[in-house]
């Protein structure tokens, strides 16, 4: 026994001294070139993970924000200037649209190539071509695909959904999608389609060859084979590698092109990339990170994610004020900071094909329900709902013209989003309600703490109305793919939703409330009104323009005065990155174009 | 040879089981499990988009039609491609399960080991100060939620508020340097969750066994108290410990651990399990069940073969 003893204490010394070379020196990859010079690396982290990087299912933010790095689109957006600019990408420049605003003819850059796959001859990445353009928009009416993203163009593009119908046979031409030649791009619409050149910037759009759909199928969804600045080196739920796409087209910055603006940008070093041709990190690391706590302490550990936009729950730790929004000292002097209004907005519909609070036939049930949808719209306070879930540094704005787009309208008047109980009960009472003879309301959810938190401070907002407290239920669904299933099958009178902007056209949002997309559409109130259709269908057609813009705040106005939803409010994002990177963050319209700009100074360079 | 015919006879009784547990698992992913068709629709859709979706997933098929599918997935191995990532299932879980064992093993061992070996002290000095003071730190292990003890450690060893000499998150693992870097914090969480569990437990056995006759005896004829306690006691404890030990195996290798593997950033089988459950990837799903079941029926096998290893009376009948 006692011989053993020497032999225990050197095991555990053995595993102390292991665990403490691991703790000095261990992790991860390699660091350094082969000539010993530090690899440029930038660790960018996000609160969700991609779940499929297939360009055609690319719906959600976190698959788009990759996608948008590994596949090329025609156009992306100018990386500086707000609002929102396109400019051209794999396009050699903006579309020449015909008169009648029916024909685009693109033209494509030379010289821009896939990576290098074992998908193509040899393994070598051939040059990106305008059939394979053509060939990625129809993979999206390919019923195999399961698109996400075909109700850009359903209806549209002349002979594409007819092509579908014929059996989504690629060898046969789709008249209003053709390749001219290797180059140019010909698109022909059944009507004028202004939004076009926005949807050939999404994710939806990355041009995919054929060659790696046929050698990976389905399997394309996680092996990525495209022409964007990156190409994927690694890919799990927790974390996507990238490394530089060596036949990337070499196009230098011009960042005064970019919306460069020394008074905005200067502090953050951006100069140091001006006439250089991205990308500029040698490798690119996304960790998707769900869980705060575990974001925030790898952000703030100094050594792992080099950004995060800055937690709900550590906003008063962070901020010195928050109107206007300052750093307190100690985390301005450790990081660079930048804030901004998101690229879409919040709100909660009221379902108008539900009897409790929808429209009738009847006209005086019609006119009852709007006072009580009216009532409700008043009785909600969404400056305190700004205050508990967002901060209070969201932006609170009436109707479903974000602050983003150009054609928000500040001076709109803000009744529909201000608290005013007294008005409320007055108007229920002047139609006639009376607690006993109130709907019964069910508010659907998702279920997690803070669906459950907001449904409770709108019970608590009706209750203050006047609802008995039993009438308010809530209608709780695990996932958010049941509680879709709930919206689109028409389960509930009332739903928490969210919506980020496809592109920086309020036409975007107004299209959440056009009659003909109603449910299992984008309609998820089931919004009928034929002067709002009119108008919808009216300016659908119109180019851009004050006009427009005007149609456009009159649409607003319906869905305000109907009291179709209460809306709405956009959160404001305040983004933190190291002080060694290089770069301004976005994840919103920009999205993952930014990530080729980033670039990283070395330990020498610092 | 009995041994063997055994076996064989195990596994041909386990088939009724593993039919069972495949067949109550589908009726609840088909009828109480998230459908699938409304994660996987885009923001616009069309009637005619959601019911390609649903024949596409199989969800238009009778309901015995898709079970035989899936008897037929769990003979051949091939269980498709992740409704969520189209990745092929058989991918997916060669790529993590790996991982999670490398992740959970240590921290499996070591819990269990020093469970045991508290345990036995805890049981020698029954009733005293020693006893009381490990059962209260049991306690007190059991009594903190897992979450807690994980951002604990990470708060303690991995962030710029404690030591920060381990990462917070990631699993980049190409030496034993690494490998020690990154699953150390994790052990270490694995290890104070599970120890005040398996401490009592087997404080628990040990106590019975201490109260045996035989173990009376070679005290009365004044063993050491290290090999009363590791050859007289340990020795008999062995069948409850092992079971203990053999039974949590399948979910080790399957299930991992889901809290570890997400605030650790680790891509184990742990996440991508939770993940299809709550999305409703039910080719993953299929694969998890029939997996697990297959195993437990393995484990079964094993076990009953091991009982006659520690104890040549055991009969394998």
């Amino acid at each position: 026994m006692l011989n053993r003893t020497p032999r225990i204490l050197s095991a555990a010394a053995t595993a102390v001294a292991l665990t403490t070379f691991a703790a000095c020196g261990g992790g991860g990859q390699p660091q350094t070139k082969a000539d010993g010079t530090p690899l440029k690396v930038y660790r960018h982290s996000m609160d969700g993970a991609p779940v499929n990087l297939d360009p055609v299912q690319s719906a959600v933010i976190y698959s788009n924000f990759v996608v948008l790095n590994t596949y090329d689109t025609l156009y992306s957006y100018k990386y500086l200037t707000r609002p929102y600019e396109l400019k051209p990408n794999l396009a050699k420049a903006l579309p020449d649209v015909s008169e009648d605003g029916l024909t685009y003819t693109i033209q494509l850059k030379e010289g821009s190539g896939f990576i290098d796959d074992p998908a193509f001859p040899d393994g070598k990445g051939r040059e990106v071509v305008a059939q394979d353009f053509v060939y990625s928009i129809k993979r999206h009416f390919d019923p195999q695909n399961r698109s996400q993203g075909a109700w850009l163009w359903q209806g549209k593009i002349v002979g594409l959904d007819e092509w579908k119908e014929n059996g989504a046979d690629y060898g046969e031409d789709v008249e209003g999608l053709k390749a001219l030649d290797d180059h140019t791009v010909q698109i022909k619409l059944v009507k004028p389609f202004p939004q076009l050149i926005y949807t050939l910037a999404m994710g939806f759009s990355g041009i995919v060859p054929r060659e790696a759909v046929e050698k990976y199928g389905r399997e394309l969804s996680v092996h990525p084979v495209g022409s964007g600045p990156f190409r994927m080196e690694r890919f799990t739920t927790a974390k996507a590698v990238l490394v530089p796409n060596k036949n990337f087209r070499q196009e230098p910055v011009d960042l005064a092109a970019e919306g460069y603006d020394p008074e905005l940008h200067g502090q953050f070093g951006l100069e140091a990339i001006d006439g250089k041709a991205p990308p500029f990190v040698d490798r690119l690391e996304i960790d998707f990170i769900t869980e705060t706590a575990s974001r925030w302490a790898s952000f703030t550990s100094d050594k792992e994610v080099q950004y995060s936009h800055v937690p709900v729950e550590q906003v008063d730790g962070v901020l010195a004020s928050k109107d206007p929004i300052t750093l307190k000292k100690e985390w301005s002097d450790r990081y660079f900071s930048y804030y901004g209004t998101e690229a879409g907005f919040v709100y909660t519909y009221f379902n108008m094909d539900r009897p409790a609070l929808g429209t009738s036939d009847d006209p005086d049930t019609d006119a009852k329900n709007k006072a009580l949808r009216c009532a409700m719209v008043d009785a909600f306070s969404w400056a305190e709902r700004n205050a508990r879930f967002y901060s209070g540094i969201g932006n609170v704005f009436p109707g479903v013209i974000t602050p983003v787009v150009p054609e928000f309208d500040p001076e709109t008047p803000r009744d529909s989003v201000t608290q005013d109980m007294d008005a409320a009960r007055k108007a229920l009472k002047d139609a006639g309600w009376t607690p006993e003879t109130l709907p019964e309301i069910t508010y659907g959810h998702v279920a997690s703490v803070t669906n459950r938190q907001m449904f409770e401070q709108f019970r608590g907002f009706m209750v203050e109305l006047g609802f008995p407290v039993d009438k308010v239920r809530g209608d709780s669904y695990a996932t958010f793919g049941d509680f879709n299933k709930g919206i689109k099958t028409n389960k509930f009178d009332v739903g928490g939703l969210g919506w980020g902007l496809d592109y920086p056209d309020a036409e975007n949002t107004l299209q959440l409330f056009y009659g003909p997309n109603h449910t299992p559409g984008s309609n998820n109130a089931n919004y009928s009104n034929p002067e709002f259709d009119a108008l919808y269908k009216q300016t659908a057609v119109m180019q851009p323009g004050p006009e427009r813009t005007e149609i456009y705040r009159r649409m607003n106005q319906m869905v305000i005065d109907d009291c179709v939803a209460l809306t709405g409010l956009s959160r404001t994002r305040i983004y933190l990155w190291h002080k060694n990177v290089i770069g301004l963050p976005d994840r919103e319209i920009l999205g993952g174009f930014w990530l080729k700009y980033v670039d990283v100074k070395t330990g020498d360079a610092e | 040879m009995d041994t063997l015919q055994y076996a064989l006879r195990k596994l041909v009784t386990g088939i009724p089981l593993v039919l069972g547990v495949t067949f109550i698992s589908f009726v609840l992913m088909v009828y109480f499990g998230p459908d699938k068709t409304y994660d996987l629709i885009g923001k616009n859709a069309t009637p005619e988009q959601i019911a390609e979706i649903r024949a596409d997933l199989g969800y238009d098929q009778p309901f015995f039609v898709r079970y035989g599918d899936y008897l037929r997935e769990l003979v051949t191995l091939d269980f498709g491609y992740s409704d969520s990532t189209g990745e092929r299932v058989s991918r997916i879980l060669a790529r993590t399960i790996p991982i999670s064992l490398a992740l959970t093993l240590p921290g499996f061992i070591l819990g269990n080991a020093l469970g045991v070996l508290l345990a036995l002290i805890a049981g020698f000095f029954r009733g005293g100060l020693i006893d009381r003071a490990i059962m209260a730190g049991a306690v007190v292990g059991m009594s903190i939620s897992f979450l807690i003890i994980i951002i604990g450690f990470q708060v303690l060893l991995s962030s710029s508020y404690g030591l920060n000499y381990f990462p917070v998150r990631g699993w980049e693992v190409y030496s034993l340097g690494d490998y020690l870097y990154y699953v150390t914090v994790p052990t270490l969480a694995i290890v104070f969750v599970s120890l005040g569990y398996n401490t009592r437990f087997y404080r628990a056995v040990v106590v019975e066994e201490m109260n045996r006759d035989h173990v009376r005896t070679a005290r009365a004829f004044g063993t050491p108290p290290a090999k009363l306690l590791f050859r007289n006691v340990l020795r008999n404890a062995a069948i409850p410990i092992m079971t203990r030990i053999m039974f949590s195996i399948p979910l080790v290798v399957i299930s991992g651990s889901l809290l570890i593997e997400s605030y650790f950033g680790i891509p184990g089988v742990g996440k991508v399990t939770y993940d299809a459950i709550t999305t409703g990837d039910q080719p993953i799903l299929k694969a998890v069940v029939g997996a697990t079941a297959v195993l437990f029926v393995l484990t079964l096998i094993a076990t009953d073969v091991m009982y006659k290893v520690i104890d040549p009376r055991v009969s394998l009948k």
